[in-house]
């Protein structure tokens, strides 16, 4: 699943870390989201949704 | 109302379990963690080390507090399974997914050679040691190896 999460982590200045502390998760889940090697789970999608202040639709965008 | 609707919690309070928290030297031990989780094993352990010790000393004692004892172990065992089972549950999503995989590997990999070795044991192949199967001690080293390379292989999928 694609996603905007770098862009996003990045126009925060945050580090992987960071984000990862906010959202309650390891940098590894973070790090593998944004290289779209895992797709997280719907109450993690909605956290990140929540702290970036998108819908989840615009943040993730399922591969046809 | 937005911003209720958006607000986030930072989670510091309490943040997800990691296996690096229970592996000495890894940086991010934690004597807590560790403890929590593997004080019934120690227990357990204890346990079944005194049961032999008793064991050997009184081998007049009758089979019903023989088989008390011997069988004491198993109390902790089950707090021992009920620890991990909290510790896995509170590891972050992707850890979880990582273990999960990994134990399949393992468990799967440990049934294919058990039932392996019992085949070629089946059509004469002498095996050595092995002829009457893998055995519990082998079956549980077998399971340990192939945990930790399907660890590996999890998290560098996932890296």
């Amino acid at each position: 699943m694609k996603n905007l999460l770098r862009e996003l982590r990045a126009g925060e200045a945050w580090s992987q870390g960071k984000l990862a502390e906010v959202l309650g998760v390891s940098r590894q889940t973070v790090n593998a989201i944004e290289t779209e090697k895992y797709d997280p789970s719907l109450p993690l999608a909605f956290k990140i949704a929540r702290l970036f202040k998108r819908p989840i639709e615009e943040i993730f965008e399922a591969e046809a | 109302m937005t911003s209720k609707l958006y607000s986030v919690r930072v989670n510091k309070q309490n943040p997800p379990n990691t296996l690096e928290s229970v592996q000495p030297c890894s940086g991010l031990y934690s004597i807590r963690k560790d403890i929590k989780r593997n004080i019934w094993l120690a227990v357990a352990a204890a346990i079944y080390l005194i049961n032999l010790m008793l064991a050997k000393r009184h081998p007049e004692w009758s089979v019903a507090i023989r088989a008390t004892f011997a069988l004491a172990p198993l109390i902790p065992g089950l707090l021992y399974i009920r620890s991990c089972t909290r510790f896995v549950s509170g590891l972050d999503e992707l850890q979880r997914r990582i273990q999960l995989e990994a134990w399949l590997f393992a468990v799967m990999g440990t049934a294919l050679i058990g039932i392996a070795v019992s085949t070629l044991n089946a059509s004469g192949v002498h095996m050595g040691e092995l002829e009457h199967g893998l055995g519990m001690g082998r079956a549980f080293i077998v399971t340990f190896v192939l945990w930790l390379v399907g660890s590996a292989i999890a998290n560098c999928r996932y890296k």
